[in-house]
């Protein structure tokens, strides 16, 4: 009776170390996620970037034209504009939702009864969709009759003109924007407190540490993995900002909330010119690997200094 | 006593900070009961004095936003389906079988994280345009099949799982598809989750793409909907409807996925943080 099981395991395991060739089983476990993924994906990134090099308008055929179309983005205030308004929304809102996320998690993470009621009030303004968040903080942020204002004039801070005025219009969108991701990166640095072993603090403890001690010596290093990974989600999101600032303000007043990808739609799909709009998403694809190569080298410089 | 201040401060701060969260979503959907006239008024009420559905049934008869929502819900359940087959399949090929190219198909695969999906759109739209196929649900579900991180969350569980079982299974005379389906996937029942509720908020929320893909009513999903017609932003020549109107469609969208997440909290929040990634 023993002897059966143990030959099979044997036999098993040799199975497992002779190499097995696969091709056409793999094959067809690929394939149809292939296909998808050629047509879909792989084939329209490539052609986005080579279209960004012609000077199509949807009508007639494609010319090549070389660098011409980024030559042209010199003399673009617009798209500058565009270009400076999503560097500064992502400069504001990074530091803010790293922030407040990690406070409110650390926060969130203390033992005590309803701290899950905490957690899921936090998180809920995420599922809601980004242009319903939109609507409904446009009437939130109403100059006249929007609930903040009038609360807000309770202590003596009369009418501020949020959506509708330069000054003041980017500041709601990133107002809308903080409120309905910040529980997304709560949960995200929840994970990350739950796996740091409660050992580090008692030996932190031991040695002397206070809660100030505790946050900087233990808590901030082992999370650097976490804050690594928002820092890097919020940058990438924050470059693609378009939903609210396309319900809140279709990007205006004047061109106080242009964002790059609100700049791209209107190109590409009311002016038609496929191509410039094409040029820009080139843009917006080297800034984000501009980002990923940065961070990436930051990280493991971060990680040589722990070690 | 120090213990019992520290959770009386605690206890006040989880108060403000509930009331915070949660204050925005009890405002539209106070402000969707009420009649107009008590909406355009510097005096706040929480509760409305005279309650009234007349916003509901204006939204209901003036916008077809039951068949954006069952849209919204079709293109998102289909897609998601869509993903746990094909992603399931090609992960499990990434993580267990030999092929010549795996490792440079899996970098290419991989790479596609650092293109945004708005290069994409232009030959998108091209593509579906030539095939007949823009305004249709195939243009809302077939790129949602063509996901990088649900075949990437995939390979890395089944990476992670002890292959035994299936040598076991191997043994035993099952060909590769019935230990994938009887074997592995059962065994994958937190990836898999993790991956259907990524897919699925993603599709429900995407808007860039739906907004240059559909034009009819037959297929617009709920956010472009919203977007469209109950936008309430200065300038809009749809802007025609009152703010009552405007909240009862943000109503109408927002409850589903709250009641489902509700319900469903600990897998979001599990499935979230298991991952880390937005489809």
């Amino acid at each position: 009776m023993r002897i059966l099981p143990r030959n099979a395991t044997t036999y098993a395991v040799q199975a497992a170390a002779a190499p097995r060739r696969q091709f056409p089983t793999a094959l067809l476990f690929v394939l149809p996620y292939l296909i998808l993924f050629v047509l879909f994906r792989l084939g329209p990134s490539l052609a986005g970037l080579a279209i960004g090099f012609t000077n199509w308008q949807a009508v007639g055929t494609p010319q090549w034209i070389g660098f011409r179309n980024f030559e042209a983005m010199g003399r673009d205030p617009r798209l500058g504009e565009a270009f400076r308004n999503t560097v500064g929304f992502t400069g504001v809102i990074v530091p803010l939702l790293v922030v407040l996320s990690l406070a409110l998690a650390i926060f969130l993470n203390r033992p005590y009864r309803g701290r899950a009621l905490g957690r899921v009030a936090v998180f809920m303004p995420f599922v809601v969709m980004s242009t319903v968040v939109g609507v409904l903080w446009t009437w939130i942020l109403d100059k006249d009759f929007g609930l903040l204002n009038v609360y807000l004039s309770g202590v003596g801070i009369a009418n501020i003109p949020w959506l509708v005025s330069e000054r003041y219009a980017m500041w709601g969108v990133i107002l809308t924007t903080v409120w309905w991701t910040v529980g997304y990166n709560m949960v995200l640095f929840l994970a990350g407190l739950q796996d740091i072993p409660g050992e580090l603090y008692e030996a932190a403890r031991i040695d002397g540490a206070g809660a100030v001690g505790l946050f900087r010596f233990v808590t901030l290093p082992m999370l650097a993995p976490t804050t690594f990974l928002v820092i890097m989600l919020t940058i990438i999101n924050s470059f693609q900002i378009f939903d609210q600032v396309y319900v809140m303000t279709s990007g205006g007043p004047g061109t106080a909330t242009l964002t790059l990808v609100q700049y791209i739609y209107t190109t590409s799909f009311q002016f038609q010119k496929f191509g410039y709009g094409s040029a820009v998403t080139v843009i917006l694809f080297l800034m984000l690997v501009f980002v990923a190569f940065f961070q990436i080298r930051a990280y493991r410089r971060g990680l040589q200094g722990v070690e | 006593m120090s213990i019992r201040v520290n959770r009386l401060i605690w206890y006040a701060l989880l108060t403000v900070i509930v009331v915070l969260a949660l204050a925005p979503i009890a405002w539209m959907l106070t402000t969707a009961l009420r009649p107009e006239t008590e909406i355009v008024t510097t005096d706040i009420h929480w509760i409305p004095r005279q309650f009234t559905v007349t916003h509901f049934e204006a939204i209901l008869s003036d916008y077809p936003i039951l068949r954006w929502l069952f849209n919204s819900l079709f293109v998102s359940a289909a897609a998601t389906l869509l993903v746990l087959v094909l992603d399931s399949l090609a992960g499990y090929a990434f993580a267990r079988m030999e092929f010549r190219g795996r490792n440079i198909l899996f970098m290419v695969i991989l790479s596609m994280l650092f293109v945004p999906m708005q290069v994409t759109v232009v030959p998108l739209f091209i593509l579906f345009s030539r095939l007949q196929l823009t305004d249709t649900y195939w243009a809302l579900i077939l790129p949602v099949g063509a996901n990088v991180t649900g075949v990437f969350l995939m390979r890395q569980f089944f990476l992670s799982i002890p292959s035994e079982l299936e040598d076991a299974a191997r043994v035993d005379g099952a060909n590769a598809l019935r230990i994938l389906v009887s074997v592995v996937l059962p065994l994958a029942r937190p990836a898999l989750t993790a991956v259907a509720i990524l897919t699925f908020l993603s599709t429900w929320n995407s808007f860039f793409w739906p907004l240059i893909a559909t034009r009819s009513d037959e297929v617009r999903t709920l956010p472009v909907g919203i977007a469209q017609f109950l936008s309430l932003r200065a300038g809009m020549v749809q802007g025609q409807q009152s703010i009552g109107q405007s909240m009862a469609g943000a109503v109408f969208a927002a409850l589903p996925p709250i009641i489902f997440f509700v319900i469903l909290q600990r897998y979001f929040i599990e499935g979230i943080s298991r991952t880390g990634l937005k489809g």
